[in-house]
């Protein structure tokens, strides 16, 4: 009997405990209501802010439209009256020009070292149009000069390791001048070339008679006097005839 | 003296349970506004989501474009400036 009883009190709170729990997960009708109310308010504070951003989307797709217009207007002012195209298919030569040259091995660019000159050139010109005042046509013009630049360079490094130098002495220790430093057996052994070191280092040397101690002096390769130098050369000496008797330069 | 005990635990287990499970509930019916009220939040709050997507990527255009005038305009003053220096 005892056990009966034990079973069924246990009996009794395992249905109560099942009951109840299973009762808690069902929503009551206040819980309901409260979720409603709270739910209607969230929805109706939503609607006026989508509604708010409706209407500010709309507001800046106007301005948007009409900022398109505008600037298709400024655009178009802006190169009302001036031949762009001719000026346009100037910069794409000039871009076609140095691509191929980039291209090109240290050899070859150096053989084709005039047409880097001559696309500087057409950069001086496309700088002087007017339309290169637009911004976009400046940056592509500043890309084209950099880019020249850099092939400059180039050239300039290959010539500077291609050619050999002379640093020039003093008179009263090494006697350099131009004749005898092209007399030396290391130079040309041949004084007669002494034109070819001059009209090489014109930059530096605009007297043949007078070259300074320090001056690194570029040496071209030895070869018969260019029709240049021996032309330079008649010059040189008619002048100096007119002035005085002819002495060694 | 277990007896009364006993009795007095069942019985008010019972009682327990029943205003439990007595307590009101809504309907079918409610709840399914509710749940149409839930998915009618969601919606809105995703409509939100991409309107608010939508106007930066419009301020973000407006103010290229605002660049961009304000570039062309000054293009444009200097491109007459130098016009005026070529006649």
């Amino acid at each position: 009997m005892k056990y009966i009883i034990r079973l069924t009190i246990i009996a009794a709170l395992v249905s109560v405990f099942v009951f109840s729990s299973f009762a808690q997960e069902q929503m009551t009708k206040e819980a309901w209501q409260n979720q409603i109310t709270e739910m209607t308010t969230k929805r109706n504070d939503l609607k006026n802010q989508f509604a708010g951003l409706q209407k500010e989307v709309s507001d800046l797709q106007k301005q948007d439209a009409e900022k398109t217009q505008a600037l298709k207007q400024c655009q178009e002012d802006l190169t009302s009256g001036q031949q762009e195209a001719p000026f346009v298919a100037n910069l794409d030569a000039i871009d076609a020009r140095l691509n191929e040259l980039s291209r090109l091995s240290n050899q070859d660019l150096l053989a084709r070292k005039a047409e880097v000159d001559s696309v500087q050139n057409w950069i001086n010109e496309a700088e002087k149009n007017p339309l290169s005042a637009i911004q976009k046509y400046q940056d592509r013009i500043k890309d084209q000069q950099n880019r020249l630049d850099a092939l400059k360079k180039t050239i300039a490094d290959i010539e500077g390791q291609a050619t050999p130098t002379y640093t020039v002495g003093t008179w009263a220790k090494d006697r350099d001048c131009l004749w005898n430093i092209a007399k030396k057996p290391k130079i040309y052994d041949n004084a007669f070339l002494w034109p070819k070191i001059w009209q090489g280092n014109r930059d530096q040397i605009k007297n043949p008679d007078v070259i300074h101690q320090g001056q690194k002096l570029k040496i071209p390769a030895k070869d018969a006097l260019t029709k240049e130098e021996k032309s330079a050369v008649r010059k040189y000496w008619s002048k100096k005839n007119a002035q005085v008797p002819a002495e060694k330069p | 003296m277990k007896k009364p005990f006993a009795l007095i635990l069942i019985g008010s287990a019972m009682v327990a349970g029943s205003f439990v499970g007595c307590s009101s509930k809504p309907s079918e019916e409610e709840l399914k506004q509710l749940n149409d009220l839930k998915a009618e939040v969601t919606s809105l709050e995703k409509g939100i989501a991409a309107q608010q997507s939508e106007k930066a990527a419009l301020l973000k255009s407006i103010a290229e474009k605002d660049a961009q005038l304000t570039q062309c305009t000054k293009d444009k003053e200097t491109l007459q400036q130098r016009l005026k220096g070529v006649q």
